[in-house]
Formats: C-alpha cells, structure tokens, sequence
C-alpha cells in the first residue's frame, strides 16, 4: 500500500547545519582549537566549508539509499563472498576521494590532521544520513589509526595508504563465538614462525565489513593469543592480518581468511556482518602489531573512541528520525483542539497537539542533548593533542569518564527518542513507506556493539569514577560547577543551575553511599545496580549539556552578533526547560532505587523467574 | 586559454524569505548563503573541466562586500585558480560593468556565468557584460565543445534544443546539463586559503534601476486528494470551486 499522496514519505531533512555550528563552535568554543600549532593550518570557515561539503556528499550519495540498501540487505554468495549494494562502492570512493577516511590522521601519516571536533560533525551527518555506510568508512578509519598509532612505519606505508584511498577495508576483529563481552576468553592462536609473521588459526564472529563488494582488500585488525601467553586478558596481541597479503614484490596473494557467512540483522541491513574463519589450510599469516601480549591495552583506545562514535552515531540516527516526524506532523492533519465542539471546523495539523509536541520536544531534548554530549567528548579528545602535563591527564581523565556515559545514554535514550517518531506518524510510523521505522530498528545495536550498555555501565561505576581515588568524579564536579556558576549569570536560567546543583549533589552522595559496598569487597552487590546509576548519570550529565546550550543560547541573544534565527536560540533555550521538567527528575527515581538496600537480582533459584 | 567565471552569492534554497525596510530591502537575519548553483555547477565546473583537458587558467569573479568572501573561497576550493572581488554592489548593471571593466584589461577567452541567479532570476548581467565588451553572447547553453578556438554550443530553447558556433572570445551563461556538480574536497578546502583573491575598488557606476518594493507570493492553496474513482467530484470542485472549468 502506498502512502498518501499528500505526505512526502521521504524526509529531506536528516540533519542540521545550524546545529553543527552552534555545538561545535558556539557550545564547545571548538574554534580555539584553531590557535594550537596542530591545527592551525585550519580556520573555523574552511571548518564549516568542509562539513558543507560532507553535507552535499551525503544529500547526493547517501541518503538516497537509505531504504533502498534496508530493502536490499547485504547478501552471502555462499562462496566466500558477500554481496553488497553498488552505491557501497561509489560512497566509499567519493567519501575517501573528499578525505574523510584519512581526515583526522596526521599529516605524517597521509592524513588531514583535521580535529575529530570537526571530522566528527561530517561522520555526524553521513551517520544521520545512512549510518550504516558511515560504518564502513568509520571502521577503516579506527583501523587505520590502531596502525598509526602503535605499527612500524612500514606497516603505515603498507597499509594505511589504501585505506585513506577507499581501496581497501580496514575491520576490528575481537568477537569469538564464546567470547563477545567478555575479550579474556578469546581463543584465536598466533603461532611465532621465523620469519616476520604470526601463524593464525581461529574465527572471528559478527565482524562488521569483513566481506564486501566496495573494497580489494581486507585489513583485519584481529586480537589473537600467541602461544604460550598467558590467560586473561594479558596475553592478548594485536595483529594485522589482510586478507591478501602483500609479496616482496608488491604483488597480492591470498592469506586464507575466509569468509564463512554474513548475519541477516533486523537492521543496518545494508551493513555486512561477517563471519570471518582465520588459517583453514594453515596458510594465514598475521603481522604483530606493537608489542606482544598489549593488544587489549591498543585496542582499548580504538574502543574507547569507537564508543564514543556509537553513541555519536545513535544520537545522529535519533536526530534523523526527529527530523522526519516533525516533517510530517506539518503536513498532515487530524483531529480538533479538545476545546473544538463544531465537527464541520477543519482539523488542525498533527503539530498543534499538546501530546505531538511533548513526544517532538522528548525526542528533540535527547537527540540533541545526547548530539551535544558526543561533542563534548570530541573536543576532549582533540584537547589531547594541544595539552600537557597534569591538564592533558585531567582531560583524559574527564574523557574516560564521559565515554561509555555518550555511549549508553545515546544509544539506549535514542531507541526511545526513535520509538517516540514512530508514534508520532502513528500508523504510517510503522509501515516501510517511511523511514522512521528503519531508524528504530537500527539504533537497537547501538546499545549492544562496542560493549553492551551493561559492560559501559559496569565500566563506569566499576572503574571510572573509582580510578585515581575518585579523580575524575572530581573533574567532572568541577566542570559541572563551572557551568553552573556561568549559568547564573543569567536570571532566566537560574532556575535550571539550581536544578542541576541538585542533581549533581544526589550524584555524588549516592555515588558515596554505592563505594561501602566496595569498600566492604562486595563487588557483585556494588555492580548489580550498575545500569541504573548508568541511568541516573547518564541523564545528569546530558541535563550539564543543555545547560550549557542554554548558557550559549542566551548569550547570543544577549549579545545579538550571531546569524541564528531568534526561533532556532528560543527553541534551545525552551528545550532546556524542558528537558529539566520531563527528563532531569528521572534521577530522582534512580537515585531512589540505588538508596534502597534490598537486592532482588542476585536469585540462586531460578524456579522464581 | 583564460577563462573568467562570474560567481554569485544567493540564498540557501531553504532560507525563509522576508523583506523589510516597507518591503524594499531583503532581510537577511539568520540567513544562509550559498554559491549561486548554475554558477558552482555548471559554469564553473565546465570552465575548469576545458581548463584540465587544454591547460590555461580559471579566475573567479564576484562583484560585493568581504562576506561574499566565503562562497568565493568555495569557488577556488572546487578549482578555481585565483579570484577578484570588486568591492562594491549595486544592481545588474552596475555588477556588469564592474565585470567587464575587470575583464577588458584582462584578455579572457570564455566568460562564463550561470543561466540565472536563484534569488532574482533576472539573468541579466552575462548579457549586459557582453554588450559592454562587445562580445558575441549565447544564452542557455547545455552543453559546450571547443575545437581550437571554436566553441559549439547547445542551447536549450523552447521544445528543443539549438546548436551554434561562435569563434571566442565569448560570453556564455550556463545551465543545467552542462557539466556536474563538484564537491569541494577537502585538500581543496585546504588550498583556497592560499590562492590568490584580490580585492579591487569599483569604478564609479550609476546604478540605473531602483527596488520600489518586494511582495512575497501568495501562499500555497490547500491540496485537495479526490479519489480516481470519483471523477464526478473532481468536476464539481474545478466548476464550483476551482472555478477553471
Ligand atoms: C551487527 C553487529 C556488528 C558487530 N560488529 C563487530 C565487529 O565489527 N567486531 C567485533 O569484534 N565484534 C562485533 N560485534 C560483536 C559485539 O561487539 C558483541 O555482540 C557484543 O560485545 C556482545 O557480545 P555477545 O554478543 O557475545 O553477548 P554476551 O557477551 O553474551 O552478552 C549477552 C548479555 O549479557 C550481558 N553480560 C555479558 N557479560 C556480562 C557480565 N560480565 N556482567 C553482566 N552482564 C553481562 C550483556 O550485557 C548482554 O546483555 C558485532 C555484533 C553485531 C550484532
């Protein structure tokens, strides 16, 4: 059945320029980035001009086929092969041709050394626009970068090149069969030979782009045990192992990686997910990375941004999906205003209904908040290369801390914020005519790649707010408190740092209340609420980004030298309100729950379930 | 061969229009500007792609203020080899003799503009520009040849298409069909902050209309759907209430 007629069931929008700019540049002062000797071959115009064009690249070659490669899933041959949409190939070629596979490496590397701040706000865009090809690309990127980071110059040249290029793929392999979030139990074997290579033997599960038909090659950054490691996560390395390995004389040769099947998913359909078996005919050669037995510690730092990029992305698909209802809740009509009595009065549009624009105003709140989050971490992590000594530790620090609270906050509030759009087109919302539904069913995977909401939880309660004697708790009070102190500047939002004062005092005081379990070395009971304090920090923190949106909003406006609409600064401020009405006082209930000292999750009998 | 291509700014295709001043003047607040399309994609595009296959050089020219510096900067981050900013403004004719003042000194082969600029549509000033230089002007083209210093062009006319030829220098405007659009990369970002953009002061021009005011268009009537079966309603509504039949 088709639509009616009436309603363009394609949204144009996906995105938001002015948002970008106001995040990037005006929330997160990004702009002094540009002052620092590592950037300062860039200025804030060619910043924006560059995520215009990322915008046009993505208008013209990506979103276009959004649905089209959700109807036409990623396919196994049988054989080895996986068969992919043809505009895969186009995409890759032109996103890498514009620079964005190489653009925040360094110069010395063959990249752009362009600031993750600004490279983050084009993957933002592909990733609103069709997240799962911004997958391929962010993949080769992460890839390309574990080798920079910790590989010879030699494996730079070898392989870095053609990935920048789009010739080649670069995957993260980590998951086995019995080892998905819990890494310490890989098995993949990496046998020492004589020569400059590991033999590898094992398999590799649910590998994301390992086999595809954009790409020549395969670069698979793979953790494997080398024999006679040690258990745990210590004797973990790193490997390069391509899927044709390159000859002496430059010429290509099969390395026997083999791929044995691709996961039908019930989204990022267009999106290969493989199954990758390593050293079948004993002739698969892997190229250690760094040091033996580091490998979880560089992987680490991939994950640690890869997550920070999941949950970038959930935010962005989120935003997508809010943009698509909001059209359509201006272009069709239903109902009268409760206080409407005459039946012969025309009914008003979707978006004049008090429930519509509470269910918009949710999913503007989350996305937004958790879009400004992502950007956040993405400074921080451009503050790295500017900083030193003890300021470049504190800001790693605040960095790890923020990082699994973007991704579970942004990926579990994104599925609400996506189901919130379905609601709001109601019956059209759940048919394949529109996106909305697509943009729900692939942001379910956000909450379980790169570590489940449940390992990012565990994480934060279990380390991050722990290490160092509590330091980053510290940080991140103290950065908060600035806010704060900012936002009273302003009597309008007075109310709102007082809130957020609060908020933040319960965090820390439940936060104390929750370490005598560990103290006492109940660990088990100190963890088993983990998510829930995931909840409460998650919507605490997103409440300091508003605030702060709301801080820059009414600074603008106060200063009047800015080229925003007055409806696009009044609209952030409004949505601060209410986000602090309807989302900040759900720490409340957090908080209440993790006072309570019963534990109902620790049954030995499992008759109860 | 030198190629000069003229480069507007206009507004964003989905900037909200208003006017203020009684309606006299554009009001630009919260607006974004963009390269005027036909220029970016067709004239500009075309120019550099003659310029790679036969050598020569490409300049940008833009009749403004420093804000149009940006969208210019877009137009050397796509290829352009340098730029020239007249700083000035006024209305077409006075944009056309800035330019072809600049371009009389400066011996250029083609001059390309777009077919129009998306906010006024006049598309007056690449036929003023040739008039003041005295240079054959085609309009519309297509698409465009050169076979040594001939250049054949298709125009679009009315139901059709009209091929001509003319020797160069010439004026030519540009439209759909004559080349792709680019996207700037961003080692081409990168490289337009180095390239030369001069900025010269504008002779002294009387502009020769004058904006009384602006109206916007009435807005868009509701959308009636009338199902196929029912072609009876579909009359009464265009007798009685489109009253077109
Ligand atoms: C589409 C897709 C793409 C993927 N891409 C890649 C890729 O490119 N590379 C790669 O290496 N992997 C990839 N993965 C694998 C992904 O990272 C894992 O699926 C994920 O880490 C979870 O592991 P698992 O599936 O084994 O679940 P399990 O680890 O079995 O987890 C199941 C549930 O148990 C919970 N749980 C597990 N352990 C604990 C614990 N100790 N305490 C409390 N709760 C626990 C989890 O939170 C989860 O809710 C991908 C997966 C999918 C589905």
């Amino acid at each position: 059945m088709n639509s009616p007629q009436n309603y363009t069931n394609m949204s144009k929008a996906f995105s938001d320029l002015q948002l970008l700019e106001f995040l990037i540049f005006d929330t997160h002062r990004s702009e002094e980035l540009f002052k620092e000797e590592y950037y300062e071959h860039l200025d804030k115009e060619q910043a924006l001009a560059m995520i215009a064009s990322a915008h046009a690249l993505a208008e013209r070659d990506m979103f276009p086929y959004y649905q089209e490669m959700d109807g036409n899933p990623a396919k196994y041959d049988g054989n080895g092969k996986v068969m992919t949409h043809p505009q895969l190939k186009v995409i890759v070629q032109n996103a890498a041709e514009q620079g964005w596979i190489g653009a925040s490496a360094s110069f010395e590397h063959g990249g752009m050394q362009i600031p993750e701040s600004v490279n983050n706000a084009a993957q933002h865009i592909f990733q609103a626009a069709n997240n799962g090809v911004q997958g391929y690309l962010g993949l080769s990127a992460g890839a390309a970068r574990l080798i920079t980071n910790f590989g010879t110059m030699e494996q730079v040249e070898r392989y870095v090149k053609p990935i920048f290029e789009g010739q080649w793929q670069g995957t993260m392999a980590l998951t086995e069969p019995q080892a998905g979030s819990s890494l310490a139990d890989i098995k993949t074997s990496a046998t020492p030979t004589d020569q400059d290579y590991y033999k590898i033997k094992g398999q590799k599960i649910f590998i994301s782009a390992g086999q595809h038909e954009a790409c020549d090659n395969f670069v698979h950054l793979t953790l494997a045990r080398i024999e006679g490691a040690p258990a745990g996560v210590r004797g973990i390395s790193l490997f390069i192992i391509p899927k044709y390995r390159v000859k002496d004389d430059g010429d290509l040769e099969y390395n026997d990686v083999f791929c044995a099947g691709e996961y039908e998913k019930m989204g990022q359909k267009g999106y290969a997910t493989t199954h990758l078996v390593f050293g079948d005919d004993d002739n698969c050669r892997g190229y250690l990375v760094g040091e033996a037995n580091k490998g979880l510690t560089y992987m680490f730092q991939l994950m640690n941004e890869a997550r920070i990029g999941v949950g970038q992305t959930a935010a962005s698909v989120a935003l997508a999906a809010y943009k698509a209802a909001l059209q359509y809740v201006q272009e069709r009509s239903q109902g009268r205003h409760p206080s409407e009595k005459d039946p012969e009065k025309d009914p008003v549009l979707l978006i004049e209904h008090a429930d519509v624009q509470r269910m918009l105003l949710t999913q503007k709140a989350i996305a937004e908040g958790a879009l400004s989050l992502a950007c956040e971490c993405n400074k921080r992590y451009d503050l790295e290369h500017v900083l030193s000594g003890k300021e470049k530790d504190d800001n790693h620090l605040l960095l790890e801390l923020l990082t699994p609270v973007v991704k579970a906050y942004a990926s579990e509030e994104a599925s609400r914020s996506a189901s919130l759009a379905i609601q709001v087109l109601g019956g059209y919302g759940y048919t394949l005519d529109f996106p909305v539904q697509q943009h729900y069913r692939d942001i379910k995977i956000m909450a379980i790649y790169e570590g489940t909401t449940g390992i990012q939880s565990m994480d934060l309660l279990g380390r991050k707010v722990v290490i160092n004697n509590g330091r980053a708790l510290q940080l991140l009070t103290k950065e908060i408190s600035k806010s704060i102190a900012q936002a009273n500047e302003y009597d309008g939002l007075k109310p709102y740092a007082g809130q957020l004062e609060e908020a933040l005092n319960g965090f820390i005081a439940i936060s104390q209340h929750l370490f005598k379990y560990a103290q006492n070395n109940e660990l088990e009971r100190y963890l088993s609420d983990a998510n829930v304090y995931m909840e409460m920090a998650g919507h605490m923190i997103v409440g300091w980004q508003w605030l702060k949106i709301g801080t820059t909003a009414s600074q603008l406006i106060k200063d009047n030298k800015h080229n925003y609409t007055k409806g696009f600064l009044e609209g952030k401020i409004h949505t601060m309100k209410f986000y602090y009405k309807y989302e900040l006082p759900k720490t409340k209930v957090c908080i209440e729950v993790l006072k309570e000292d019963s534990w109902l999750t620790d049954l030995r009998d499992y008759n109860w379930f | 061969m030198k190629y000069l291509v003229c480069v507007n700014k206009t507004p964003d295709t989905t900037a909200k229009i208003s006017f203020k001043n009684d309606g006299k003047e554009f009001d630009d607040s919260g607006v974004q500007y963009i390269m005027n399309p036909y220029d970016e994609w067709y004239a500009l595009v075309r120019a550099l792609e003659l310029k790679e296959a036969n050598g020569g050089e490409v300049v940008l020219i833009n009749v403004g203020g420093p804000e149009n510096d940006t969208v210019i900067r877009k137009g050397l981050a796509i290829g352009g080899d340098k730029a020239v900013r007249i700083n000035g403004s006024g209305d077409s004719f006075y944009v056309a003799s800035q330019i072809a003042n600049y371009a009389k000194d400066n011996n250029f082969d083609i001059i390309f503009a777009g077919k129009e600029s998306i906010d006024y549509n006049g598309s007056e000033v690449p036929a003023m520009v040739a008039e003041l230089l005295d240079l054959p002007f085609i309009s519309y083209g297509i698409k465009l040849e050169m076979e040594g210093e001939t250049a054949t062009v298709t125009r679009d006319v009315e139901g059709g298409v009209e091929i001509a030829e003319v020797n160069t220098p010439f004026v030519i405007s540009a439209a759909k069909g004559m080349a792709e659009q680019r996207i700037p990369n961003m080692r081409g970002i990168m490289m337009a902050k180095k390239k030369p953009l001069d900025v010269v002061e504008p002779t002294s021009v009387e502009a020769r209309v004058e904006i009384s005011s602006f109206e916007l268009p009435p807005p868009k009537a509701e959308v009636k759907l009338v199902d196929p079966e029912n072609m009876d309603e579909l009359v009464r509504l265009l007798h009685e209430e489109a009253k077109v039949i």
